[in-house]
């Protein structure tokens, strides 16, 4: 039996006791009673109530009986809120004297392979406001003054409700310690201004892989309203949550964001703590660990600075964004990932302001937030001429034997649909070796031409491209990946429904230009990538993937290790493997005499390394060449895959070279001491 | 050497001082000259609201238990001297009393006197001395000697409807005049008093029920002129707030985003919270009024404080004393020969009923929140020095209960 059941019956009983009671009082107030005080008086014989005694005594009881009425009231709404809801108001004032703190979980970092700090934290002390305080411009003027910022702006970050409207707003971020002084000294003059203590994000190595990082930022309202009942990994953001946005930051949130904690404390009144209870510890995100060696990425960075420096200087004036990519082919591990133009991904510390968000997204900058290995969709050009040979010899269209002549001008279609090598005067007999090696263009046409007119596999050629991974995403840890193009009949159909007939048909033409990697082919440089790691590992890509292992919460091993896996597997025939590596390695060697320079000078140890890849040259209509370069190392025992890309930048050899080259400096400490200046050509 | 007769003259005023003496013993023995069980009540309701305001005073700064104390000193000399006056002299002052009454009304508009301080109107400062009164306090007392005064000229039966409403007439000056002085709270307990003290006074039963009846018929005609001036001309006779003040009892929870609706709910949390025992003294275990969420927990809500501390108990106790207070009260009215001393007696406990269902029932929602405080208990030296007074009359009635002067 609960105390409520009690509380009721013992009610009953009182109210039972008062009505027995009055009932047996109504016993002793006989009409005709004798006063032992006064003598035995009947009323009746004083006539008609005339005396006082007689007169007022219907009025006493009138008066004791209102006085009565009014206590009673009181008693009975007494009785039931004390004995019957008092739990009830029990909880209410539990509500009133407890508040839950919670405190903020420091995010996780993101190291390098080697446990370099690539993003850490640091303490920060903020000026936040209340957004009712927008509307009393003296304390908004004071404010702008103490911190240095124009008053349109604070007021602007004052009204500013993207971190909830009915939460503290920051004001701003990193603010000395002399103002908060101020701030708190002076804490009646800024009614509604507090400063709070936060982690902000710190970037060590500033712009370095700035888009593969990524970036953080107050939990935007989609994420604060996500519905998360069916995902139990799911995080639920409170208003000012700290929530990656992109790249690792955002790819890895639910491992670099800690558990918030919390705090039950005894407050009076004023909200002033006056003890604490329960507090649940902030347990801070768990650091992870990328594939990324800084050293490598460092190589990354200045090596596409520096071809586009050495671009710059050959006088391509729209040089500028380019992409560079390291990966270790045996396991599809990510050692560098570099973009240019990068930004300072510290901008995004406590808020972007618009202007610096606008120069972000500002043509003329050349999107600095565009992360170009993995997003950038270009024409492969001559890097795609090894897949091309490798379908040809798959599909019979030509033997490691059969030999091409190329004279500079290639008429295999008729006269009037001449087609240049780049090469004008001519490479004279080449086979498919030597075509990839000097990357001969006739001996391509003539393979687009002998798919186009092939019976049995007029789309063997896209096949092979796409069996080798092009026209889909890679499937690297990371978001926004583009998946590129690999043009078909099908594809040119759909594309130009709304043009002429003989427009959407695909043409011989179009399949030349397929062959040499020109005209409407997509990827993306992480793709291509991909396609010398299997070229490289005889036909087995891995996945590529930046996530090494998440760092274990006490600091010491690691709680997760990422498994490799494998992403695709062609099977080819050794012969055709060999004869394609041979020519990839003549390209290094044997080519051009600027390229054997800048590559036979890699020395691992003292033991010179041996590589092999292949330059490029996109052409788009309006634009300057697009410079591929892409080459892998040790050539007998390959791990290492380096591609880059640069827009605008001039010819392959003598633009992305520099940094592919750079890169393998990094990676056997063998940095480039050749001065030849490449003015190869070579498409 | 002194003579013989100065001798005697010795010996006889030796001998007057005896017959004094026994005399004065005879007639003044205590148990006639005081009446015990207000007596009693007055000084355990007393006892009991120091105990609470020191409570309060732990939490709450402005509860000067010191202070509380030195109120209540004066408090019990005022009342031993209104003991010592026949308060029958007060029957033939009527018009003296109601220009005392008006004057001490209108005492805070004096200049020189008037005192205004931390959002407080109506208070008066005494120069020189310096000591602050409220003087409304009085004005309860001096109006129940006023009106009391007035009724006993018709010796118990109105016979006369002109009479009654001239008696009615007389209440509504000094209730007006609060009114105007802009405290509605102390002006309905000044009313209700007057009322009682007139009821008593022997009307015919259906003028006082058609009085009932046409004052309930005036609110309700006020407020549906109220309601129609509102929608059609946009110009309410009271302003909306006022309104809302008024009527948040009705929905404590609904309007606790006002002032008043916030002040009920936390006196309503801290009664409800007290229970059957109470959780005792201090921030930690009574947090509603310890930690500050109650308002004005040592005056207007001192009732909502001790409920909380000492739970359905504490306050069961309370309203026992004050029933003590209020029947010994009654008592010394029907024991009392002179209609003046009964009237006035009535007075009292009109005064006392309403100002202690008033101020209990707004702390746990049944009656309007209007700032008067609880008699003997909350925190105020005026109030406190006041209703020892008051005490001080009631015991004048009794010990000049007979006739015989």
């Amino acid at each position: 039996m609960d105390a409520q059941a009690l509380v009721i019956i013992a009610g009953l009983i009182l109210v039972a006791v008062v009505i027995v009671s009055l009932i047996a009082m109504r016993g002793y107030s006989g009409r005709f009673r004798f006063d032992t005080q006064n003598g035995t008086t009947p009323r009746a014989s004083e006539g008609e109530g005339t005396t006082p005694k007689i007169m007022f005594k219907s009025r006493f009881t009138a008066l004791v009986a209102g006085v009565g009425a009014a206590f009673a009231l009181i008693l009975g709404k007494l009785w039931t809120m004390q004995m019957v809801s008092s739990d009830y108001y029990e909880e209410l004032a539990e509500e009133n004297r407890t508040r839950t703190i919670t405190t903020p979980a420091d995010r996780g970092r993101i190291l390098d392979r080697n446990g370099e700090v690539l993003v850490g934290n640091r303490p920060s002390l903020v000026v936040t406001a209340y957004a009712s305080v927008a509307d009393d411009e003296i304390t908004v003027r004071h404010l702008a003054n103490l911190l240095g910022l124009p008053y349109a702006a604070v007021r602007r970050n004052i009204q500013d409700n993207s971190e909830g409207a009915q939460s503290a707003h920051t004001v701003a971020t990193d603010v000395s310690r002399r103002v908060v002084a101020y701030i708190q000294e002076h804490a009646s003059e800024f009614e509604g201004v507090e400063i709070a203590q936060r982690s902000e994000r710190m970037y060590p190595y500033r712009e370095m892989a700035a888009q593969l990082l990524g970036y953080t930022g107050t939990a935007t309202q989609e994420q604060l309203g996500a519905d998360n009942s069916d995902d139990p990994g799911a995080i639920n953001y409170e208003s000012g949550d700290m929530v990656g946005q992109a790249g690792i930051e955002l790819q890895y949130e639910r491992v670099l964001q800690g558990i918030r904690g919390q705090q039950t404390v005894r407050v009076d009144a004023n909200g002033n703590v006056t003890g604490a209870s329960d507090a649940v510890e902030a347990q801070p995100g768990s650091d992870i660990k990328l594939t990324i060696d800084v050293k490598i990425q460092q190589a990354c960075e200045s090596g596409l600075a520096h071809a586009i420096e050495v671009a710059k200087q050959q006088g391509y004036e729209n040089a500028g964004a380019g992409s560079c990519i390291c990966i270790d082919c045996t396991n599809g591990e990510i050692l560098g990932l570099a973009n240019a133009p990068s930004y300072d991904p510290s901008s995004f510390v406590g808020g972007i302001s618009q202007d610096v968000w606008d120069q972000l997204n500002d043509e003329k900058n050349k999107y600095p937030l565009m992360n170009r290995a993995i997003a950038g969709q270009y024409m492969s050009a001559s890097t795609i001429k090894p897949l091309t040979a490798l379908a040809a010899l798959n599909f019979d269209v030509m033997t490691p034997d059969s030999v091409v002549t190329c004279t500079g001008y290639w008429t295999g279609l008729g006269e009037s649909w001449g087609q240049y090598c780049w090469d004008h005067d001519g490479h004279g007999p080449m086979d498919l070796q030597s075509a990839i090696t000097w990357s001969c263009d006739p001996m391509f046409y003539e393979i687009g031409k002998g798919f186009y007119y092939s019976d049995d596999n007029p789309d063997g050629m896209q096949e092979t491209y796409r069996a080798w991974g092009l026209g889909k995403t890679c499937g690297i840890d990371l978001g926004g990946e583009a998946s590129g193009r690999v043009p078909d009949a099908a594809w040119k159909k759909e594309a130009f429904k709304d043009y002429a007939s003989e427009d959407q048909s695909w043409n011989p033409g179009d399949m030349t230009n397929l062959a040499i990697g020109q005209g409407d082919i997509l990827v993306t440089p992480l793709q291509m990538a991909m396609v010398y790691c299997g070229l490289a590992n005889n036909g087995v890509q891995m996945t590529p993937h930046l996530l090494k292992s998440v760092v274990s919460r006490d600091g010491e091993g690691d709680a997760l290790a990422y498994e490799p896996t494998e992403r695709l597997r062609v099977e080819e025939d050794a012969d055709y493997m060999d004869l394609v590596h041979r020519g990839l390695k003549g390209v290094i060697y044997e080519e051009s005499d600027a390229t054997a320079a800048h590559f036979s000078n890699v020395y691992d140890n003292g033991e010179q390394v041996t590589l092999a890849g292949k330059s490029g040259t996109g052409e788009k209509s309006g634009e300057d060449e697009y410079g591929w370069f892409i080459a892998y190392a040790p050539y007998d025992n390959p791990r290492y895959v380096v591609a880059s890309l640069c827009e605008q930048a001039g010819f392959g050899a003598s633009s992305a070279m520099y940094a592919v080259r750079d890169v393998f400096g990094a990676i056997y400490n063998s940095p480039d001491d050749s001065t030849v200046v490449s003015t190869d050509g070579t498409r | 050497m002194p003579s013989r007769a100065q001798h005697e003259q010795a010996a006889k005023r030796e001998s007057l001082k005896i017959v004094n003496k026994r005399q004065a013993r005879k007639r003044g023995s205590l148990r006639d000259a005081v009446f015990i069980p207000v007596a009693v009540a007055t000084l355990l309701l007393v006892a009991f609201g120091c105990f609470v305001v020191w409570t309060a005073s732990l939490s709450i700064e402005e509860a000067s238990f010191t202070r509380q104390l030195l109120g209540v000193g004066i408090g019990l000399f005022l009342a031993v001297v209104a003991w010592n006056i026949d308060y029958r002299m007060f029957a033939n002052w009527s018009h003296a009393l109601l220009v005392i009454d008006i004057l001490l009304i209108f005492s805070p508009f004096i200049p020189g006197l008037s005192y205004e301080g931390g959002g407080m109107t109506g208070w008066i400062r005494f120069p020189v001395i310096g000591l602050t009164f409220q003087p409304v306090e009085l004005v309860k007392l001096v109006t129940v000697l006023y009106m009391a005064s007035r009724t006993a000229e018709y010796n118990g039966t109105i016979d006369n409807l002109r009479d009654y409403v001239k008696l009615c007439v007389m209440l509504v000056i000094p209730f007006a005049c609060i009114l105007i002085q802009g405290d509605l709270g102390s002006g309905i307990v000044v009313f209700v008093a007057g009322a009682v003290v007139i009821m008593i006074g022997g009307p015919k039963k259906e003028w006082v029920l058609s009085t009932i009846a046409l004052l309930v018929g005036a609110v309700v005609l006020f407020f549906a002129v109220n309601s129609i001036t509102t929608a059609y001309f946009d110009s309410p006779l009271i302003a909306p707030y006022r309104l809302n003040r008024l009527l948040v009892f009705l929905d404590p929870e609904g309007s606790s985003s006002t002032d008043e609706g916030y002040n009920l709910l936390q006196s309503l949390i801290a009664v409800g919270s007290g229970g059957f025992f109470g959780r005792g003294i201090g921030s930690a275990d009574a947090s509603q009024s310890g930690a500050g969420f109650l308002p004005e927990a040592h005056t207007d809500f001192v009732f909502a404080l001790l409920s909380e501390e000492f739970g359905f108990v504490g306050g069961l106790l309370l309203i026992a004393l004050y029933l003590l207070l209020i029947l010994g009260t009654i008592f010394v009215a029907v024991r009392t020969e002179n209609i003046f001393g009964k009237l006035v007696a009535v007075g009292i406990v009109g005064m006392w009923t309403f100002q202690i269902f008033e101020n209990i029932g707004m702390c746990i929602g049944l009656m309007p929140i209007t700032g008067i405080p609880l008699p003997f208990i909350s925190f105020g030296s005026s109030s406190m020095m006041v209703q020892l007074m008051v005490v001080g009359v009631v015991q004048s009635i009794w010990r000049h209960r007979t006739k015989a002067a």
